[in-house]
């Protein structure tokens, strides 16, 4: 039996309902006995979660303390490595919880050392085999399975081949994921499903380079068909061409021979003058036109001649109308100058006694001469303008001052009202520093918190004290076990040899004999149940020892622990004092004291604060105080000087005014604007004197033009009358104007009116003249035109010329039809008509034309047939030239062959590791499994009195568990349920067996597995786990006080849990340990 | 009379690369590399005035059905008649006569040699340089020594074209099998040949000698290194031969060991430095495999899920934007974890017998082939035959040692886990 690991204390911090539960286990084998919901299965859950992490957040197995508080516990093991200290605490970073081994040193050691303690058992293979209860007893059917039972066993059992069934578990998931014989979604089905897919597209590709030649040499061939077609459509197109200007001109033809016929039947016309009758027509009505226009041209010369006469009658105008007109425009350029002077007169009067008025009107004692005399130059002007500057400055800095002052003194008046409410303000404050309130305060903070901290320490020091009591008072029952003293040996030894010697007097020598010898070995037995008695009472009493010891050193520590309080207490003490009397506080003062005087130091540092604020504030005003009254100073300073220097000014200002005859009181500015005014006054009288004269200058100008206008009417004897010139105003002047100017117009009129109608008399002669001519050139024209027409009269130069415009008409057309056939045909008439004769007339023309019309309509169809078919099959060989598709399928199949290949590589190589591992497995089981199986027979043959002999797996494919008894053989199915589940115990202890002897002995904790047991065969369980127990811890569960007897007379060490509370259980009876 | 010749073969014009995305901006530089590869070699030839251009086979493969490879070939082989250089071509079993080699329209100068054995002289000016030979593929398969065919039938130099596999190379299938001894005993000069695509070079008894020019273009991760034709300078009877590279996209494989490196930041620093260092940048583009190997304690964090995948990406996008560019064509794992198998099995156990049961199914072919249907591979491997993909053909011992190293290993990383 390989070491392994025991579980020697556990304790419980907080697990299900446990909190605080501690349990001595140590080696050999534990009945942990209690009433249902006693917390068995909990404490089993517990075991299982210490070693292997809790299971996982909601699982009902997690069993997480109800009502909060530390979630884990503490297990102590003796290991081969020594012992370690396992403690396990729920964390929120991993639902296992976090682990923390521990050695016998207190040294910390990695996870791993536990794990290697644990012999590398795994969780499933510790959960189903090692640590389990009723329910899962049944559970082993699953590692009876195929896939379970033999590799669990070889996991279990072999070295090398620990993780045999996850690596199992791995190629068979890895071959399933690549290849399934009927899957698809293995990425293998998938490869091959898609390579299957490209070569049924490439198939449907065809043999492409095949069809491109096949279609290139198509190309060709329609190539020349479309070259032929071209060749037979040009021919065809020629003749019918040909023949269809042929049948165009058909029409012509007959047309022409008509019209030749007609033209036979005429005289010869071709010398008829060109339009003659219309030139005939045309001379005779010119002819007829000159001769009106003759008599309407003599009716208009009388008209005219009349005229003249008229216009030779004597007038008293003519021969003055160029003294009348200058005469006349003298007068019309003065007429505006002659109407104005009246107005001119009166507004210059209206001046003159508006300037007077204005001279009044300003005060001055001059008149209007006076007026002109006074010296008003610019440099006056200026001097007066500067002057006024100056004293409107001086007045501005005169106001500026007396601002100034004000300001000043209401400055000073604010700041002596600011300094009397600050010292009011200072006198209600109390004198006081804020330094030393601060420091109160500080004190008062200080003694709440050593208060706190005395709190705590006293709360530390009676939970110390408290353990120190239950230390104390934590007493060892007496080890009361009667032991015979040694000197009874003797005396029964004396006793039996004096009896033996009495004996021996009475009843001879054998008798004696006898009695000697049975005396004695009475002795023996009595001397061998002291000895035995006497040794067990030793060990208890060792135990009790050591716990004393334990015990001891416990209380050294928590006295050592209160004595450290102690001092720190005393420490505190010493702190509260000081901290009292800088607070000003007793040292019995309540926290509501401590809140009232906490209070009223707040309001003294914040009163201290304000007062120090106001001192502050007192010492500036001070300052500024003082600043404002010499401002006030300076500002009464500045006014005296204005007020003196505009006193000065006013004196100068005074002087000037009365040079000027001004009045001498007037202001600066008001002296300025009348000296303005005066000099615009003084302006305006020169201007009205300029003004007379130039009126005086024009009257004259006006009286001349009008004494001559006069004189001129009077000589044209338009004023019949009047012999002297009068008072010639603008009244008399302006109707003499308009009446010679009416003369001068109606002389020019008639002077007009003449010379008009002697050039009209003129043109009218000349056109006369230009008529007769005309109409004599004409009847020349018209002897000359009938003499050419061959005819004497008119009416016969008629008839011949209706006859020539026929002649004329059927050459033409004669003319036009050649013209037009040859045009149509490109023959010459005779030509054209002798194709028509070879063609076979008009009907042959037709047929003709029909047959070729057909066969250019079929050319032109299968060249338009040709031409697509071209078209496409260029089209595709272009795209065949450039397309790479088929290239692209192509790479794509071999992409996947490749693909493929790699994976079928790869499932082989898996699914040859996986039957090796499982011949490998086979073999293995063959060669390896009896010790198993030999053991598990063992066991269940004990279990069962010897019922069934043989447990065994049968070699091949059916890898189920079977029970044999000599002559026939049952599955584990065909047994009954307490035989079933005694086969799986049977079966588990011999691997836990088989466990402890290759890889570790580890412990075995089972949770009530034999209530399905009849009596007979679970003391015979029973007596296994005893046996077992010698090697290997075993932990047993129940509820049942049957089994709890029977677990006490196989010497377990039995421990009762109580089903009301979580306190550790009171050891009921100790019979035998290991 | 001096003259010269280049010999390429295997041109796989506009033929799919594998591990090259359908998708991005490197597929076009990769998929025009074949024809580039092609219109170098011409520009090759026009250079260097050779008298006439071999091309050994496999000019295109017929199942590719690319019309841009046959006109192409037509493009570049017409540009050579111009130049008045002929050209000598045999089909191979990519591209057999019975496809449609007939119809590529190639210019007068091009001689393709039909189905059954033929002798061309070539001249110059009046005289004769050589003399060439070929037979090309009728079909795709062709099992028969097409070599015997061939024979000496004058004097002067004699070129004997032929797409075969000599010396049955593996990894390409066995047409028109040869030997050294045979061809030696036909008794030409240079037999130009094709359809290995790694360069090689067969001195042959009797003085010839026999060379594979390789493919111009590498098209996936085992066509690493620089492909190109061989120049061959004939003169007074000897000859010299000269490979000129003319691939524009390079392959490499290349591993990064784990050991010493610490961190994902330090592995990723190692590839790019490895990757940079045989990346030549002269060329357009070069796409690498890398593989992993060693042992390191990277090992176990590449083990992660997902994280040898995130690497791949980093890695993808990082060498993609190197000048030029570099396409990462896969990242492969093949670090392992530190196991002493001798300890493993001198310590018994599970692992022991795992080992045990390797080595009888490994020296067991019948046991193997029933377990390789047991598990049904053989079903898939049939499958993957139907579909063209090349694996599992046959259970093959050495898969089983692999499958049962990993099981150990397996099992051992567990232990430490």
């Amino acid at each position: 039996m390989k070491p392994g690991l025991r579980i020697d204390t556990l304790r419980v911090l907080g697990f299900g309902r446990f909190s605080g539960l501690t349990l001595d286990l140590g080696p050999g084998l534990h009945l942990l006995y209690g009433p249902n919901e006693a917390g068995k299965s909990t404490l089993l859950a517990f075991l299982r979660s210490m070693l292997f992490g809790f299971e996982k957040r909601g699982q009902p197995e997690r069993y997480e303390p109800a009502h909060g508080g530390a979630f884990g516990g503490e297990l102590t093991l003796t290991t081969h490595a020594g012992p370690l200290w396992v403690r396990r605490i729920a964390s929120r970073r991993s639902s296992e919880g976090e682990l923390s081994v521990r050695d016998a040193e207190g040294k910390e050691l990695s996870k791993e050392s536990l794990e290697s303690a644990l012999a590398h058992v795994s969780r499933e293979l510790f959960f189903d085999v090692f640590a389990f209860r009723l329910d899962e007893l049944a559970g082993f059917e699953r590692l009876t399975e195929q896939r379970g039972a033999s590799e669990a066993l070889v996991a279990a059992s072999m070295r090398g081949a620990r993780r045999l069934p996850e690596v199992m578990d791995q190629l068979r998931k890895s071959t399933e994921g690549i290849y399934k014989p009927n899957g698809v979604k293995p990425s293998l089905n998938e490869t091959l499903k898609a390579l299957e897919d490209v070569q049924a597209r490439l198939r449907q590709e065809g043999d492409r380079p095949a069809r491109y030649f096949a279609e290139k040499e198509r190309l060709g061939a329609r190539v020349e068909e479309q070259r032929t077609l071209e060749a037979e459509l040009l021919e065809t197109g020629t003749g019918l061409e040909r023949l269809t200007r042929l049948e165009a001109a058909l029409g012509d033809v007959a047309a022409l021979a008509q019209t030749r016929a007609e033209l036979a039947t005429l005289p010869a016309l071709e010398s008829f003058p060109e339009a003659g009758e219309s030139r005939l027509e045309d001379g005779l009505h010119r002819r007829r036109s000159y001769r009106a226009e003759g008599a309407r041209l003599a009716e208009r010369l009388a008209t005219v001649e009349a005229g003249l006469e008229r216009l030779s009658a004597p007038s008293g105008v003519r021969g003055r109308e160029e003294a009348l007109s200058q005469a006349l425009a003298a007068y019309t350029e003065g007429a505006a100058l002659l109407r104005a002077l009246p107005s001119r007169r009166a507004a210059l009067a209206e001046k003159q006694r508006q300037v007077e008025l204005a001279l009044r009107e300003l005060g001055l004692p001059v008149d209007g001469p006076g007026l002109l005399a006074l010296d008003l130059s610019v440099s006056v002007r200026v001097t007066l303008e500067e002057l006024a500057l100056r004293l409107g400055a001086a007045e501005v800095a005169h106001r500026e001052a007396e601002g100034a002052w004000a300001r000043a003194v209401s400055e000073r008046e604010r700041l002596d009202g600011a300094l009397a409410r600050v010292d009011a303000e200072v006198s209600t404050l109390p004198e006081e520093r804020a330094s030393r309130i601060r420091q109160q305060q500080a004190g008062l903070g200080r003694l709440r918190t050593v208060r706190a901290e005395m709190e705590r320490l006293s709360e530390q020091r009676a939970e110390l004290h408290r353990q120190f009591e239950s230390v104390r008072t934590q007493g060892e029952p007496q080890v009361t076990a009667a032991v015979l003293p040694t000197w009874w040996v003797p005396a029964v030894a004396a006793m039996v040899v004096a009896l033996a010697v009495t004996a021996w007097l009475l009843a001879g020598n054998g008798v004696g004999a006898l009695c000697l010898v049975g005396g004695l070995l009475l002795t023996g037995v009595l001397e061998l149940a002291r000895r035995r008695v006497e040794a067990a009472r030793d060990a208890d009493v060792e135990a009790q020892r050591a716990r004393q010891r334990w015990r001891q050193q416990e209380e050294e520590r928590l006295r050592a622990a209160l004595m450290g309080l102690s001092a720190r207490e005393e420490l505190l003490h010493r702190e509260l004092l000081s901290a009292a009397s800088e607070a000003g506080l007793n040292l019995v003062a309540t926290a509501a004291d401590m809140a009232a005087r906490e209070a009223v130091l707040a309001d003294a540092l914040e009163r201290a604060g304000r007062r120090e604020q106001l001192q502050r504030e007192r010492e500036t005003l001070h300052a500024e105080h003082a600043a404002a009254r010499r401002e006030e100073h300076r500002a009464s300073d500045a006014v005296a000087e204005a007020e003196s220097r505009q006193e000065q000014l006013g004196t100068e200002l005074t002087a000037l005014l009365s040079e000027r005859c001004f009045p001498p009181t007037l202001a600066a500015s008001a002296a300025l604007t009348l000296w303005r005014d005066t000099a615009a006054l003084r302006q305006r009288l020169l201007d009205v004197g300029a003004e007379e004269a130039a009126l005086t200058v024009d009257a004259q100008a006006c009286a001349l033009v009008t004494s001559r206008l006069w004189a001129e009417a009077v000589m044209a004897e338009l004023l019949p009358g009047a012999t002297e010139a009068r008072e010639l105003d603008a009244g008399v002047m302006e109707p003499l104007a308009s009446r010679v100017a009416a003369a001068l117009e109606a002389e020019r009129a008639r002077s007009l009116e003449r010379r008009t109608l002697e050039e009209r008399r003129h043109e009218l002669r000349a056109e006369k003249a230009r008529l007769d001519g005309l109409c004599h050139d004409e009847e020349a024209a018209l002897a000359t035109l009938l003499a050419e027409g061959g005819s004497a009269d008119e009416e016969t130069f008629r008839r011949r010329a209706a006859q020539a415009r026929r002649y004329v008409e059927l050459t033409g057309r004669t003319r036009e039809l050649s013209h037009r056939i040859e045009a149509r045909t490109g023959l010459s008439e005779t030509p054209a008509r002798q194709a028509l004769i070879d063609v076979g007339g008009e009907q042959g023309l037709r047929v003709e034309l029909e047959s070729l019309r057909d066969r250019q309509g079929g050319a032109q169809e299968r060249l338009k047939a040709v031409l697509t078919e071209r078209g496409a099959l260029s089209h595709q060989l272009e795209q065949w030239e450039n397309d790479d598709a088929l290239a692209k399928l192509r790479i794509v199949e071999e992409s996947l062959r490749a693909r493929a290949s790699e994976l079928a590589k790869q499932y082989a190589a898996d699914r040859l590791t996986l039957a090796l591992l499982a011949r490998a497995r086979r073999r293995f089981e063959e060669e390896q499994q009896p010790r198993v199986v030999q053991l598990a027979s063992e066991h269940f043959a004990a279990l069962t009195q010897g019922r069934y002999q043989r447990v065994f797996i049968p070699t091949g494919e059916e890898r189920e568990l079977r029970v044999g008894e000599g002559q026939r053989d049952w599955s584990a199915a065909q047994l009954s349920r307490g035989t079933r589940e005694q086969l799986y115990l049977a079966f588990r202890l011999a691997v836990v067996r088989d466990f402890g002897e290759t890889r570790g002995a580890l412990p075995l904790i089972v949770d009530d597995v034999l209530v399905n047991f009849d009596p007979e065969r679970a003391q015979g369980a029973i007596h296994l786990l005893a046996k077992l127990s010698e090697h290997q811890q075993v932990i047993a569960f129940t509820c049942h006080p049957w089994l709890r007897d029977a677990f006490a007379a196989e010497g377990a060490r039995v421990q009762a849990l109580d089903a009301s509370t979580s306190e550790p259980p009171a050891p009921v009876s100790v019979l035998k340990a290991g | 009379m001096p003259f010269k010749f280049v010999h390429a073969a295997d041109l796989h014009l506009d033929t799919p690369f594998r591990g090259v995305a359908t998708q991005g901006p490197l597929l076009g530089r990769f998929q025009d590399s074949t024809f580039r590869a092609l219109t170098r070699i011409t520009e090759v030839c026009l250079r260097e005035r050779v008298a006439f251009l071999l091309l050994a086979g496999d000019l295109f493969d017929v199942k590719d059905r690319s019309v841009r490879a046959r006109l192409a070939l037509r493009r570049e082989l017409g540009r050579l008649d111009a130049a008045g250089i002929s050209t000598f071509i045999v089909h191979g079993n990519h591209d057999p006569l019975s496809g449609d080699t007939g119809a590529l329209g190639l210019p007068p100068s091009v001689k393709v040699f039909g189905p059954d054995w033929e002798d061309v002289e070539v001249k110059r000016e009046g005289r004769r340089l050589c003399r060439v030979q070929g037979i090309s593929y009728p079909d795709v398969e062709v099992r028969d020594d097409l070599s015997a065919r061939f024979r000496r039938t004058g004097d002067g130099f004699s070129v004997g074209l032929l797409h075969a596999n000599l010396g049955s190379v593996e990894g390409h299938a066995n047409y028109a099998p040869c030997t050294t001894a045979g061809l030696g005993s036909r008794g030409l000069d240079y037999w130009a040949l094709g359809h290995v695509h790694t360069r090689a070079e067969h001195l042959l008894p009797g003085g010839g000698v026999a060379v594979y020019p390789g493919n111009p273009q590498g098209r996936h991760a085992n066509e690493t290194g620089p492909r190109g034709c061989m120049l061959v300078e004939v003169e007074d009877g000897g000859m010299r031969r000269r490979f000129i590279p003319v691939d524009g996209v390079r392959w490499h494989k290349l591993e990064v060991p784990l050991t010493g490196v610490s961190t994902l930041d330090g592995l990723l620093a190692t590839a790019m430095e490895g990757v940079e260092a045989r990346c030549a940048p002269e060329l357009d583009g070069h796409a690498v495999r890398l593989t992993l190997t060693g042992r390191g304690p990277l090992h176990r964090e590449l083990a992660r899920p997902g994280a040898l995948a995130q690497l791949e990406v980093d890695l993808r996008e990082q060498l993609a934007r190197s000048h030029p560019p570099v396409l990462l064509e896969s990242l492969r794992d093949s670090s392992r974890p530190e196991v002493d198998l001798e300890a493993v099995c001198a310590a018994g156990g599970f692992a022991r017998t795992l080992l045990d049961e390797v080595g009888f199914l490994a020296e067991d072919p019948e046991a193997l082939a029933r377990l390789w249907e047991e598990e049904t591979l053989g079903a898939l491997s049939q499958r993957l035959k139907r579909l063209g993909v090349d694996a599992l053909e046959a259970p093959r011992a050495e898969w089983v040692v692999q499958a049962g190293l990993h099981g150990v290993e397996s099992l051992h990383e567990e232990e430490m886990s």
